[in-house]
């Protein structure tokens, strides 16, 4: 340089500087040495150093390198020493100089001070300084560029990021990944253009060359006047954040994949691709093991190429087959960061394997399900070798997590798929079980909304669930129960106890039906309820078999209880009403003297009406008892033909045309009647139930016909029973009144006594008294308690008994009884005896008359037959003694004739000798008829002809009141004689003793006839009595003809019978007793036998023995 | 005396039968003996019969026969009953009916006598 150019360049007011292109200084003017009190020589090359201050000289210096290595102008700052040693900031200023080759000879530059400026630039470089301090320590990057673009500042976070320079980073873009280079350029040339803040996420490649994600936001620094001045840009790096959220995103496509259904291969594919987007140059690959967990299967690889695949399938899981297999195996994560150097699973030869595809580092995590079971590997392979960080490590954490997750969700899936496809059967099942429940289910939350009603709640209301939800349910409660249900159900929400209710639900056509409603709360773990479950079963034909069953208890008690019949009756018909809907009940009588016959109408059948709760009247015609044929009505027909009748619609009907019009007019369609039948089949009525509507009877309803006319049949039979009962014990009681006879009963063991009614009248005696034996004896006439004493020892004894005794009642009449009785033996063995009493006073007072009757007739033709005797006797001795008297009247008249007629008077007297004769043989014949002149000799049996005596004269003898005793010999021989007239005298000796005894009253009448034989064998007969007897009498006398102590005696008897005995070789005698009365006995010789006897054959009469020893009471 | 009159006597009594005709014929009476109502009813001498001696028991036809037998005939033939029966309460009752008398056996002669002569007289 020239020296008016040095002169110029000294005058400038600046200090100037120029250097050489290596950046030594080579002149400084004069300024800068006024300035800087260096000379040039210290200043020039380097030693322009010292005049800065220390602190800036290396910024300034690397300043200086860059923009020298630029080659562009530009602008340097530092503190410039004065001569007086204060510093004070320059800018230093440089241009390039180029000659005309375009290459740099020099370079030039101007150093201003601007300590003023910098003052304020200083504070505002303090601010600045401070600023940029801040900006450097905030934990972001910052840069700020200039409106067109160009880079000015740089924070150091930012420049440490990157790497490079300053002047490295001006080149503005360089640093974006190219993926998003395009994108960021477009976005910050729009921002620049319209001065809108951008906003961008773009990758930028960091200094070791690893890309990562930034977040770059520009905003503009407007001046006042509204221009930019600087865009603010703040870089974050959100590498990790976007790898998060790539990561999110990941998961998310791949779990979005998992729950979409996407098959388990598309699923670990795109996982791996998530993987391999995310880290960069790795392939990424998932083998799982297979169901036996044995060998290793494909699950992904993506980008891996398929030899290697299939070089890996397959293998065995264990430690040899490679890292994915160990890692499965042992379940721990095998990391080949360097697979050269590898000295495994040299057996399988994996490392060959890998290292031929390129493959020089393998990471393979184990992927386990949640219960820790190994289901597959994860394995990152590098074409580098590779270490894993710990941030790939927590990568890998989370990919193996997903990647289980997928696998186990996979499975999940699959079992889940399966369990819902199970879950729908079942639930199908289960809306079927449901549905199939016999009732009604439902449930409702803890606050008593219904939530839940099932498909038959629904169908039987006809409501639909959406209405009949939360307390709509409640509409279709019958009207009496809505009131107790709502409230009961309260009760049970409140205290939580499970319960039961029965109520009537409408149905759906509008009927109701009984139900009975069941519910339980559902608790949870903590006892707290969380859900009401219930069920409704229809117990409506319960109900109605209760309400049935109950009405016909209350029947059956109704008949037991002795209601009356039309009661009873009306009561079940209002009890079929009750149990029927609709319905009305009618039970019509049959006449019970009716005998119809089946096909013969005309006869026709009387029904009389019992009972008819609700049907019209107008339908009652012809049911008043008169005979009805079966085309009158139908229960006429049903009861003359005993046959059911059903008109299940009237309207349809042909028959009855008098009766169908009412029965339409008062609005009934059906009618079905059933006649009532008896135990034996008899008709006892008919039993009509009438409906407003046609109806076809039910099984049910048939059955319940069945009941009620078997009801029906058992409260008529028993009022027809209780009246035939109480007319039968009505006749007894009249029957016994009227015979006078009573019945009693009497327990021998315990002397238990009981009278029916009439026995209390006959004795007198009130029917509250107790009946014992002593007050019997008490009533009895006191002749007679020796007969009561032998009727009770007779009972005692156990046989049966009949007695003939006499009552003394109170006011002196005397009644006669007669007892029979027959004894049985209890079950016990206890002895009771049944009897009859009967008083038979007037028949005895009677038979006594008739007795005193027969007495005085048989006195009187024993006096007439006398008179006859007499008569006869005069008779055959008149006829003689008149001829006698004649022919003698005539002898005398013949003598006294002149001549006397001698020969005549001759003649009467032959005649009157003849006539005297006449009237002897009369005489003789008269004794004939008392003895037979001779005695017949055969043998008799003194025994048999007692018997048979005896026998004859059983009646007279009772009517004595005889107490006869037989003591018949048993080796009693035979005697010879005139059987006949022995027994006359038998007879004679009975008869005599009988009367004897007619006034003995004090004590039996007792009368023993004896045989026996004596020691001469003679036959001995003997009857001996307790009557009168004879005093002091000569016996002899007795037997004198025609003496007669009795009223009525001929007193021929004795006599008689001794001259008979004295025919037959014997003797008849009598004696006095010891006590009172008589024995008269005779005795006979026993027969000889004789060759010349006739014989004539013994009439063995046994029975009339028989007869006679029962007569008498021996048995 | 004219021609004797008739009596007739009916008696089943052989002795009656024998006797009583010899001492009506003594009294003077012309005397038959017929031994039963029938014989007598059948022989010729019903008409002639001025009074009948009649046995009131007899077998067959009865002594009250014949008299109801005759009356029907319109023969009043005067009538003395005879019997060997003793009820005497029989006489009034056979009076009433138109007997003459009715003596009882034995009778003495005069009865007899007397009975006649009221028969015959009636007659």
């Amino acid at each position: 340089m020239n020296s008016e150019l040095i002169h110029v360049v000294d005058a400038l007011p600046g200090l100037i500087w120029t250097a050489l292109p290596d950046g030594c200084i080579d002149f400084l003017n004069e300024r800068w040495r006024e300035y800087t009190g260096l000379s040039g020589a210290e200043a020039y090359g380097q030693g322009w150093q010292a005049s800065i201050h220390p602190d800036d000289l290396r910024e300034l210096l690397d300043s200086w390198q860059s923009i020298r290595k630029s080659g562009q102008p530009g602008e340097m700052q530092a503190r410039l020493r004065r001569s007086d040693g204060e510093y004070r900031w320059f800018a230093f200023s440089a241009r390039p100089v180029v000659n005309d080759a375009g290459g740099i000879v020099k370079w030039c530059g101007i150093t201003t001070d601007i300590e003023d400026r910098k003052h304020k630039d200083d504070s505002a470089r303090l601010a600045e300084r401070r600023f940029a301090s801040i900006v450097d320590g905030l934990p972001t990057m910052i840069t700020l560029r200039t409106p067109e673009g160009n880079l000015e500042f740089a924070n150091r976070r930012y420049l440490d990021y990157f790497g490079s320079t300053f002047d490295e980073l001006k080149v503005w873009g360089q640093s974006f990944h190219p993926k998003e280079r395009a994108d960021v350029l477009s976005t910050w040339r729009r921002s620049i253009a319209t001065g809108q803040p951008w906003d961008i996420e773009a990758r930028r490649r960091r200094a070791d060359g690893i890309y990562r994600w930034f977040h770059t936001r520009g905003f503009p620094l407007r001046e006042p006047d509204g221009r930019i001045s600087l865009w603010y840009n703040l870089h974050e790096d959100i590498d990790e954040r976007k790898q998060a959220e790539a990561l999110v995103a990941g998961e998310k496509r791949v779990l979005e994949m998992v729950t979409d259904g996407h098959a388990m291969p598309a699923i670990l594919e795109a996982l791996c691709l998530v993987v391999e987007d995310m880290a960069s140059d790795c392939y990424c690959s998932v083998v799982l093991v297979d169901s036996n967990g044995t060998r290793l299967e494909h699950g992904a690889a993506p980008s891996l190429p398929a030899t290697f695949i299939n070089a890996i399938v397959g293998r065995a899981l264990n430690v040899d087959s490679g890292p994915c297999a160990m890692a499965a195996y042992l379940n721990q994560q095998i990391i080949a960061s360097d697979i050269r150097s590898e000295d495994r699973w040299t057996a399988s030869e994996w490392c060959p394997m890998a290292l031929a595809h390129g493959i020089e580092a393998c990471w393979s995590t184990p992927i386990t399900s949640a219960a820790g079971n190994v289901m597959g590997a994860f394995a990152i392979y590098y074409a580098r070798p590779r270490t894993p960080t710990s941030q790939d490590q927590a990568f890998i954490d989370q990919f193996t997590h997903i990647a289980s997750i997928a696998i186990e969700r996979e499975r999940f899936q699959v079992s889940l798929k399966r369990a819902l496809e199970e879950l729908r059967m079942s639930e199908g099942n289960l809306r079927t079980i449901i549905d199939a429940i016999p009732g009604f289910v439902w449930s409702a939350t803890p606050d008593g909304n219904v939530d839940f009603l099932n498909q038959r709640w629904c169908e039987y209301t006809g409501a639909s669930m959406t209405n009949a939800c939360g307390s709509g349910w409640q509409d279709a409660i019958h009207p009496d129960d809505a009131d107790g249900l709502p409230a009961y159900w309260r009760s049970l929400l409140e205290s939580g106890v499970a319960g039961e209710f029965e109520a009537r639900l409408r149905r759906f056509d509008g009927s109701f039906r009984w139900f009975l409603i069941r519910t339980v709360p559902l608790r949870d773990e903590g006892g707290n309820i969380v859900k009401w479950y219930g069920q409704n079963t229809d117990i409506q034909d319960r109900k109605q078999a209760e309400a049935l069953l109950e009405g016909e208890k209350r029947l059956l008690e109704m008949v037991a209880g002795d209601c009356s019949l039309t009661a009873i009756l009306e009561a079940l018909c209002k009890l079929v009403e009750a149990t029927s809907a609709n319905c009305r009940c009618s039970i019509l009588l049959t006449s019970a003297r009716d005998t119809y016959l089946r096909y013969k109408t005309e006869l026709g059948v009387r029904l009389t009406h019992a009972a008819s709760a609700g049907v019209p009247t107008s339908l009652m015609v012809g049911m008043d008892g008169h005979a009805v044929g079966i085309e009158s009505y139908p229960c006429a027909m049903a009861a003359t033909l005993n046959e059911q009748v059903i008109i299940a619609d009237i309207e349809a009907e042909t028959r009855w045309e008098t009766w169908r019009p009412v029965a339409l007019a008062n609005g009934l369609r059906a009618a079905w009647t059933t006649p009532i039948a008896s135990r034996n089949g008899k008709v006892l009525g008919t039993f009509l139930i009438l409906y407003g509507e046609p109806k076809t009877p039910t099984p049910a309803d048939r059955y319940l016909i069945e009941q009620f006319t078997h009801l029906a049949s058992i409260a008529i039979e028993r009022a027809q029973d209780a009246g035939a009962l109480s007319r039968s014990q009505a006749f007894l009681l009249e029957a016994q009144r009227l015979s006078s006879t009573g019945s009693f009963s009497w327990r021998v063991g315990t002397d238990e006594i009981t009278w029916s009614e009439q026995v209390y009248r006959i004795f007198g005696l009130d029917p509250e008294m107790p009946v014992t034996n002593e007050v019997i004896a008490s009533r009895h006439h006191p002749e007679d308690l020796p007969v009561f004493q032998e009727m009770v020892e007779r009972g005692r004894s156990g046989s049966d008994f009949e007695f003939d005794h006499r009552l003394l009642m109170p006011d002196g009449t005397v009644k006669y009884l007669h007892t029979v009785a027959h004894g049985t033996r209890d079950k016990n063995g206890q002895l009771e005896y049944i009897g009859a009493i009967q008083d038979v006073t007037e028949r005895r007072l009677s038979e006594e008359a008739l007795g005193a009757v027969r007495k005085e007739l048989a006195r009187v033709s024993r006096i007439t037959s006398l008179g006859a005797l007499t008569a006869s006797i005069a008779h055959e001795v008149n006829q003689p003694l008149s001829g006698i008297i004649t022919n003698a009247s005539t002898c005398l008249r013949m003598l006294a004739a002149d001549p006397p007629n001698v020969d005549g008077a001759r003649e009467t007297a032959r005649r009157t000798i003849r006539d005297g004769n006449r009237a002897s043989d009369v005489i003789t014949r008269l004794r004939a008829l008392f003895t037979k002149k001779t005695v017949s000799t055969e043998p008799v049996d003194l025994n048999e002809a007692t018997c048979e005596v005896i026998a004859l004269s059983r009646r007279e003898l009772q009517n004595n009141r005889i107490v006869l005793r037989l003591e018949l010999s048993d080796d009693l021989p035979r005697a010879t004689g005139d059987r006949v007239q022995l027994q006359q005298v038998i007879l004679n000796l009975l008869l005599n003793a009988s009367d004897a005894m007619s006034s003995v009253n004090d004590r039996p009448r007792r009368l023993v006839v004896k045989t026996e034989r004596d020691k001469d064998d003679y036959l001995v007969l003997s009857v001996r009595d307790v009557g009168v007897g004879f005093g002091s009498l000569d016996f002899d006398k007795l037997f004198e003809a025609f003496y007669t102590t009795k009223e009525s005696g001929m007193g021929i008897g004795l006599s008689v019978s001794r001259s008979i005995i004295e025919h037959h070789q014997g003797r008849l005698w009598a004696a006095s007793n010891d006590g009172p009365g008589a024995i008269f006995s005779f005795s006979i010789p026993q027969r000889i036998e004789d060759a010349t006897e006739t014989h004539r054959p013994i009439n063995i009469r046994k029975s009339a023995v028989q007869e006679a020893q029962h007569a008498t009471g021996n048995t | 005396m004219a021609i004797p009159s008739l009596v007739s006597v009916v008696d089943d009594d052989e002795s009656v039968r024998e006797s009583l005709p010899d001492l009506l014929r003594e009294f003077g009476f012309s005397a038959l003996a017929f031994a039963s109502a029938e014989e007598f009813l059948a022989s010729n001498f019903v008409a002639q019969t001025r009074c009948l001696v009649l046995d009131l028991a007899m077998p067959g036809m009865s002594g009250q026969d014949l008299q109801r037998e005759l009356m029907q005939r319109r023969q009043e033939i005067p009538i003395i009953f005879i019997t060997a029966h003793g009820d005497p309460s029989v006489r009034p009752q056979l009076l009433d009916q138109g007997a003459v008398e009715c003596l009882f056996k034995p009778f003495s002669e005069t009865a007899l006598l007397v009975a006649l002569g009221c028969a015959l007289r009636v007659n």
